[in-house]
C-alpha cells in the first residue's frame, strides 16, 4: 500500500511516494512553488515516473507553505514535523536538523522515532537564509551555484560583521573596492550565515548526529562553515530537499495505520 | 444562550470600536483619561468621577511615530504614538504614563513635547518594594497624579469616593476571575478570541458596568451543561495576544486558552487592593507591593517559571504559548528562565512573536500547528 | 577552527607616523585597572566577598567598607573594544536562549557569568579576571534593563542584589519624596551590606571617601572643561579612556593622582600650544551617546579626515555628584545619570556643553543597545538643533555588538555633516 506526501513550498514543490511506510518508491522536485503550476506538475510527474495511479494511494498528507490549498490531501501537517520525520527516514541516527531555505531557517530537535521535540525558526530576517546568499552572489557577480566552491578556496576569510543584509551588502562592496579576493569575501559571507544559523540552532541544543537540509544544504561552503561553527560534523543527504515530502508520506502511513487499527 | 451571545457581542463591539465607547461617556458628561500599559492607578481616575481607558496600541501604518521612535521600539508604543499624532485620542482629557520600562520612560517625554493638547501625567512606580519607604513614596506619586488630574480637569476626589472605587475594582477583579474559571467549562462558547474580548473590553468601560455584563455572561454560562473540550489547552504568557488573527490561528488548530499571564489580561485582575491597612491611598499603594510575577516589576528569584508551571497544572494545560511582544526587553530577560522551568516540568513552551502591525499570520500558523503536533 | 579575521582588511595605507609616547596619565590608568582586577583576585583567594556594581551606584558605600567591586558595564566595553565580544554574543543568543534585542553589555556579561558559573565553555580571553561575584550592587538611574540583567545574574550565581531604586525624574528637579525614599534605601542598604560582608560602617572613613570622591568629580569635570580651549588640547575620544577611573575607582586616591596628572598634562598642552589631536582642528563637535567601542578606530579615522575633534560629550558632567551628607547623596544619585533625567534637563545640559565648547555640530550615536536614549533622542536632537542652531547627524552603531554598524553609513553621514557645517560657516562669514 502506498502513501503520498507533497511539500508545497514558496519556491518549489516536492512530492514523495512511500510503500508501507518503509520503502521510498520515488521523490520528485519541481522548482515552482505555491500559487504556480508547480504543485499540480509535481503530482502529475511523480505518478507518471512510477507508473502508478493516484487511486492506489491510501493516504495523502500535504505540508509546506501552500499546504492549506491542497484540496485532495487527507490532512495537512506543518513542514517542521514532516521534515523531522523525513530526515529521520533518510538518516535514522540524526537528532538535530538545520534547515536553511530560501527565505527562512529552522532548527529541529528530533527523538529516536523522528518525532519533533523542539524547534527554533528564523522567518523574519533575510540574514542567515538563502536570500542573503542570493543578494551577495549578485554583488560578487558569481553564480549562486559557484559561491560555495569558491569560498572553499579561501585562506583568509574576510569578516562580514553585519547581520543586516543591507549593511552587509555595503560591507561586501567595500571589501571588493579594497581588492579583497572573491574567495575571501565568499568565505566571509558563508561564515556570516553559519554564525547566524548556528546561534539559532544552539538554542535548542546540539545532539548528534547533526544534519543539514533545505536548498542551502547543497552549498558546500555553508556546510563547511556550519561544521566549524557548530563544532561537529554535519551530514547532508542527497535527497534532503525532499525531506518534507518524504516525511509527509511516512506520517501518512502512520496516520493510515492508526485509523484502520 | 441568547443573553450570553448578547453580552459577548457588547464586549466585542467595545473592543472593535473603543472610540464609540469614549464618545458615549463624553456625551454623558464624563471626562476620559487615557491609561498607558501596563499598570496605572485607574481607581484614582474613577474616584475623581472620570473614566479611565486603556491605550494598548493597535494595528496602524507607522509614519508620524517615526519622528519620535526608532524602528526597535515596541509596537504598542509605536502605534500609541501614531494614533495620538493622528488625532485618534484627541478627546482624552489627559494621559497617565507609568515609567516601567525604558521605552515608557521615553514616551513621557515624547508625549510631553509631541502631544501638547493632551496633558501627560508621568508616574514613577517604586521598584524596591522591600523598602517600607516605597509605600510613602508611591502615595506621594499618586497624590501628584491627583493634583495633576484636578488641575487639568477640575475634578477632585474624596476619601470615600476612592474607597468606593477600590471596592468597584476589587469586585471587578473577582468577577473576571470567576469568568476565567467558569469559561474553562464552556470552551465551545468561550473561544480564544472571545475570551480575549471579555478581558480587553474592560479597558473601555466603567468597571462597574463591565463587571455587570461579565457577571451576566458568567451566570449564563453556568446554566449550560459543561462542555468536554477535546482539543489542546494552553496558558498564554506575555504582554498581550493580538490581533484577532493570532487568536483565530489558535481556534483553527483546536487550541483553547485556559488561563493567562498576560499584562493586558490576567495581570490586571489577579491582585486585589487590601481592604484594611490604612486609608484608601495607602491601601492602593500596598496593592502595588502585592503584585507578583510580572516582568516589569522587580522581583528576586525569577518566580515566573514556577508560577506558570502551577498555572498549567491547576488548569490542566498542555503547555504555554509565550506571546513575546516584539522588542520587549523586560520579557526577553525572563524568557530563558521560564522556558527552562517549563521544560524541566515536562511542559511544552512555544514562543510566537507578537507584532500588532503584522497583517499576515502564516508564520504563527506554522508554529502553532507544529506545537500542537508535538503535544 | 579557523577564525575569520575580525579586523577589516584594508588597502595599503600611508606609511605609519612615529607613535608619540603614551601619556603618563594613560599609563597610570592602565596600572590602576590592572591593580583593581588583581585586588579582586587576591580578595577571592583570601575568601573575601567581591561585588559587581552598576556604573552609577553610590560607590562611596562599597569604598567605605573597603570592598572590592568590579563593573560589568566597563568590563563589557573593554571586551567589545578589544574585539573579543563575538563568542559571548553567540553564546548568549545561542545556547543561553536570549534575544538579540537586548543591551550588548548585558549579553556579553550574562554569557561571561555563565562561564564563571561553570555552565558554559566559552574561553575567557582575560583568563577570568572579572571574578565571580558574591553580591551585586544595583541602581536603575541609568536604565531599567540593568534591573532585569542583575535579576538574572543574581539567580544564575545565587547571590544577593543590594538595590537602590533611583527613580526617574520627569520633573526638572529631584522631588523631596524621591530623596526620602532613596535615603531610606541607602540607610537600609548600608545596614544589610555590613551584615552580609561582616564589616562595620565607619562614619569617619565615609567622610574621607566623600571628600576624595568630590575632589575626583571636580578634577574630572575640570579636565573635561579644559576642552573649551581652542584648539582643544586633547583628541576628545581619549577622555572616553579615562572614564574607567571615574566608573570603577571614583572614591580612590589613585584616581585623584591620575586626574591631577591628566589636568597637568592638559594644561601643559595649552601652555605649549600642542594637542594630542593628530591633525589641525577644523571642526569642533559634540558626541551624543557612549562610544561605539568596537569601531572607535574607524570613527577616529573618519573624523580625522575632516579635522573633526569631539570636544564635548554628555559624560563630562556625568559624575558631577556634589553633596556633603547622605540626603545630598540620595538626591545626587537620582540626578546623576543623564538617562534618569527628563528631556528638558537633558537638553539644558547639552545646550550648556554646545555653547561652552563652541561646537558647530553634533554626532549622535544611535546605540542599538540603548533604548532609554534612542527612544527620546529624536525629539531632544530636534530641539537642541533648533535652539542652538547647530546641525546634527546620527549613525547606527552599538556600544558592544559589532554587528550593528556600517562603515559606509558612518562615512557618508559624517561627510554630510561636514558639508552642512561648512555651509553654515560660510553663511556666517558672509554675514
Amino acid at each position: 500500500m502506498y502513501t503520498f506526501g507533497i511539500d508545497i513550498g514558496s519556491t518549489s514543490s516536492k512530492a514523495a511516494i512511500i510503500r508501507t511506510g518503509t520503502e521510498l518508491i520515488r521523490e520528485t522536485v519541481i522548482p515552482l512553488g505555491t500559487g504556480t503550476i508547480g504543485p499540480a506538475q509535481v503530482r502529475k510527474a511523480i505518478f507518471e515516473e512510477v507508473d502508478l495511479q493516484p487511486e492506489s494511494i491510501c493516504y495523502t498528507i500535504a505540508t509546506g507553505y501552500g499546504r492549506l490549498k491542497c484540496d485532495y490531501a487527507n490532512e495537512q501537517i506543518s513542514e517542521l514535523s514532516c521534515h523531522a520525520k523525513g530526515i529521520h527516514f533518510l538518516m535514522p541516527t540524526v537528532h538535530t536538523v538545520i534547515d536553511i531555505g530560501g527565505q527562512d531557517a529552522k532548527a529541529l530537535s528530533i527523538d529516536d522515532n523522528g518525532a519533533l521535540v523542539n524547534f527554533q525558526m528564523n522567518d523574519k530576517c533575510a540574514a542567515g537564509t538563502g536570500r542573503f546568499l542570493d543578494v551577495m552572489a549578485k554583488v560578487l557577480n558569481v553564480d549562486i551555484t559557484d559561491l560555495g566552491p569558491l569560498s572553499l578556496k579561501s585562506q583568509h576569510p574576510a569578516a562580514i560583521s553585519n547581520t543586516c543584509t543591507v549593511f552587509a551588502e555595503s560591507e561586501v562592496i567595500s571589501q571588493l573596492s579594497n581588492d579583497v579576493s572573491l574567495e575571501d569575501i565568499a568565505a566571509g559571507i558563508h561564515y556570516s550565515v553559519a554564525k547566524r544559523v548556528s546561534g539559532m540552532a544552539l538554542r535548542i541544543g546540539r545532539k548528534a548526529d547533526v544534519a543539514m537540509s533545505g536548498g542551502v544544504a547543497l552549498n558546500v561552503g555553508v556546510v563547511c562553515a556550519m561544521e566549524k561553527e557548530m563544532g561537529c560534523p554535519i551530514l547532508v543527504h542527497p535527497l534532503c530537499q525532499s525531506a518534507g515530502a518524504i516525511g509527509a508520506a511516512v506520517l501518512a502511513w502512520e496516520k493510515y495505520i492508526k485509523e484502520h487499527q | 444562550m441568547a443573553d450570553i451571545m448578547q453580552a459577548i457581542a457588547l464586549l466585542q463591539n467595545a473592543c472593535a470600536n473603543p472610540k464609540a465607547q469614549m464618545n458615549q461617556y463624553i456625551a454623558a458628561g464624563k471626562s476620559v483619561v487615557g491609561c498607558f500599559p501596563p499598570y496605572t492607578p485607574e481607581e484614582l481616575v474613577y474616584a475623581s468621577g472620570m473614566i479611565p481607558m486603556g491605550l494598548w496600541g493597535g494595528q496602524s501604518e507607522l509614519k508620524l511615530a517615526k519622528s519620535y521612535l526608532p524602528a526597535f521600539a515596541c509596537p504598542i508604543m509605536q502605534s500609541n504614538m501614531e494614533f495620538t499624532l493622528n488625532g485618534v485620542y484627541q478627546k482624552l482629557s489627559a494621559v497617565i504614563i507609568p515609567t516601567l520600562c525604558d521605552t515608557l520612560r521615553c514616551m513621557t517625554q515624547n508625549w510631553r513635547f509631541g502631544v501638547k493638547e493632551i496633558p501627560m501625567i508621568p508616574l514613577v512606580y517604586p521598584q524596591n518594594r522591600k523598602s517600607p519607604a516605597s509605600v510613602d513614596y508611591l502615595i506621594s506619586e499618586y497624590e501628584h497624579v491627583l493634583v495633576m488630574l484636578t488641575t487639568i480637569t477640575g475634578n477632585m476626589m474624596t476619601e470615600k469616593a476612592l474607597s468606593a472605587a477600590i471596592d468597584v475594582y476589587n469586585e471587578h477583579n473577582a468577577v473576571m476571575r470567576e469568568f476565567s474559571s467558569i469559561a474553562n467549562q464552556h470552551l465551545d462558547v468561550i473561544t480564544p478570541k472571545i475570551r480575549h474580548a471579555v478581558f480587553k473590553s474592560a479597558f473601555f468601560y466603567d468597571k462597574k458596568e463591565h463587571a455587570a455584563i461579565v457577571r451576566e455572561l458568567t451566570e449564563g454560562l453556568k446554566q449550560m451543561p459543561e462542555f468536554a473540550f477535546q482539543g489542546k489547552k494552553v496558558v498564554l504568557t506575555g504582554i498581550l495576544c493580538e490581533p484577532d488573527g493570532v487568536l483565530d490561528v489558535f481556534e483553527e488548530n483546536g487550541v483553547a486558552v485556559v488561563a493567562d499571564d498576560l499584562a493586558q489580561e490576567n495581570r490586571q485582575i489577579r491582585t486585589d487592593t487590601p481592604t484594611h491597612g490604612g486609608g484608601a491611598l495607602k491601601r492602593l499603594a500596598l496593592q502595588w507591593n502585592a503584585r507578583h510575577g510580572c516582568s516589569m516589576i522587580h522581583e528576586d528569584g525569577k518566580p515566573r517559571g514556577p508560577m506558570l508551571v502551577k498555572m498549567c497544572k491547576d488548569n490542566h494545560a498542555d503547555g504555554v504559548v509565550n506571546c513575546l511582544m516584539k522588542f520587549c526587553d523586560p520579557e526577553e530577560y525572563d524568557q530563558p528562565y521560564f522556558e527552562a522551568d517549563l521544560r524541566q516540568a515536562g511542559l511544552l513552551c512555544l514562543t510566537v512573536e507578537i507584532d500588532t502591525q503584522n497583517t499576515s499570520y502564516e508564520q504563527i500558523r506554522t508554529r502553532v500547528q507544529t506545537f500542537c503536533e508535538m503535544i | 577552527m579557523i577564525e575569520p579575521a575580525l579586523e577589516q582588511t584594508k588597502a595599503a595605507e600611508a606609511p605609519a607616523k612615529p607613535k608619540r609616547p603614551k601619556a603618563k596619565s594613560m599609563e597610570m590608568i592602565g596600572e590602576q585597572t590592572k591593580a583593581l582586577f588583581e585586588s579582586a583576585m587576591l580578595a577571592k583567594e583570601r575568601g573575601e566577598k567581591v561585588g559587581w556594581s552598576a556604573s552609577i551606584f553610590p560607590q562611596e558605600l562599597a569604598e567605605t567598607l573597603g570592598l572590592v567591586v568590579l563593573y560589568p558595564e566597563n568590563h563589557s566595553a573593554g571586551i567589545a573594544a578589544r574585539h573579543q565580544a563575538d563568542p559571548f554574543l553567540q553564546e548568549c543568543e545561542g545556547p543561553l536562549g536570549y534575544s538579540n534585542d537586548l543591551c550588548a553589555y548585558a549579553k556579553v556579561n550574562l554569557a561571561y557569568a555563565t562561564v564563571l558559573a561553570g555552565d558554559s565553555e566559552v574561553e575567557l580571553p582575560d583568563g577570568g579576571k572579572m571574578v565571580r561575584p558574591d553580591f551585586l550592587l544595583l541602581t536603575n538611574n541609568i536604565c531599567n534593563q540593568l534591573t532585569k540583567w542583575y535579576e538574572n545574574l543574581a539567580k544564575q550565581l545565587n547571590i544577593p542584589v543590594f538595590f537602590i531604586d533611583t527613580c526617574y525624574n520627569p520633573w526638572d528637579y529631584v522631588t523631596e519624596t524621591r530623596v526620602r525614599y532613596v535615603r531610606a534605601q541607602i540607610d537600609q542598604l548600608i545596614h544589610d551590606l555590613c551584615e552580609f560582608v561582616g564589616k562595620q560602617w565607619n562614619e569617619e572613613r565615609f567622610r574621607q571617601i566623600m571628600k576624595v570622591s568630590q575632589r575626583n568629580s571636580y578634577l574630572w569635570e575640570r579636565a573635561n572643561n579644559l576642552m573649551d580651549h581652542k584648539p582643544a588640547p586633547l583628541s576628545g575620544f581619549e577622555l572616553f579612556n579615562y572614564m574607567s577611573c571615574m566608573v570603577c575607582n571614583r572614591g580612590k586616591e589613585s584616581t585623584t593622582a591620575i586626574l591631577e596628572q591628566l589636568n597637568a598634562e592638559i594644561e601643559k598642552h595649552i601652555a605649549d600650544g600642542t594637542s594630542t589631536y593628530p591633525v589641525k582642528e577644523e571642526y569642533r563637535v559634540s558626541w551624543d551617546g557612549i562610544a561605539c567601542w568596537p569601531y572607535l578606530r574607524h570613527n577616529l579615522h573618519t573624523l580625522k579626515e575632516y579635522g573633526i575633534n569631539m570636544v564635548a560629550s554628555s559624560y563630562g558632567k556625568a559624575w558631577a555628584i556634589e553633596y556633603d551628607d547622605l540626603d545630598g547623596m540620595a538626591r545626587a544619585y537620582c540626578f546623576a545619570s543623564t538617562n534618569g533625567d527628563n528631556a528638558t534637563t537633558m537638553i539644558d545640559r547639552r545646550m550648556e556643553a554646545l555653547k561652552r565648547f563652541d561646537c558647530e555640530g553634533t554626532i549622535y550615536h544611535v546605540n542599538r543597545s540603548c533604548k532609554v536614549m534612542d527612544c527620546q533622542m529624536m525629539e531632544v536632537q530636534r530641539q537642541l538643533s533648533e535652539q542652538a542652531s547647530v546641525p546634527f547627524t546620527s549613525f547606527d552603531g552599538d556600544q558592544a555588538d559589532y554587528r550593528n554598524y556600517s562603515e559606509a553609513q558612518f562615512e557618508t553621514r559624517i561627510q554630510g555633516l561636514v558639508e552642512v557645517m561648512k555651509q553654515n560657516r560660510e553663511a556666517k562669514q558672509n554675514g
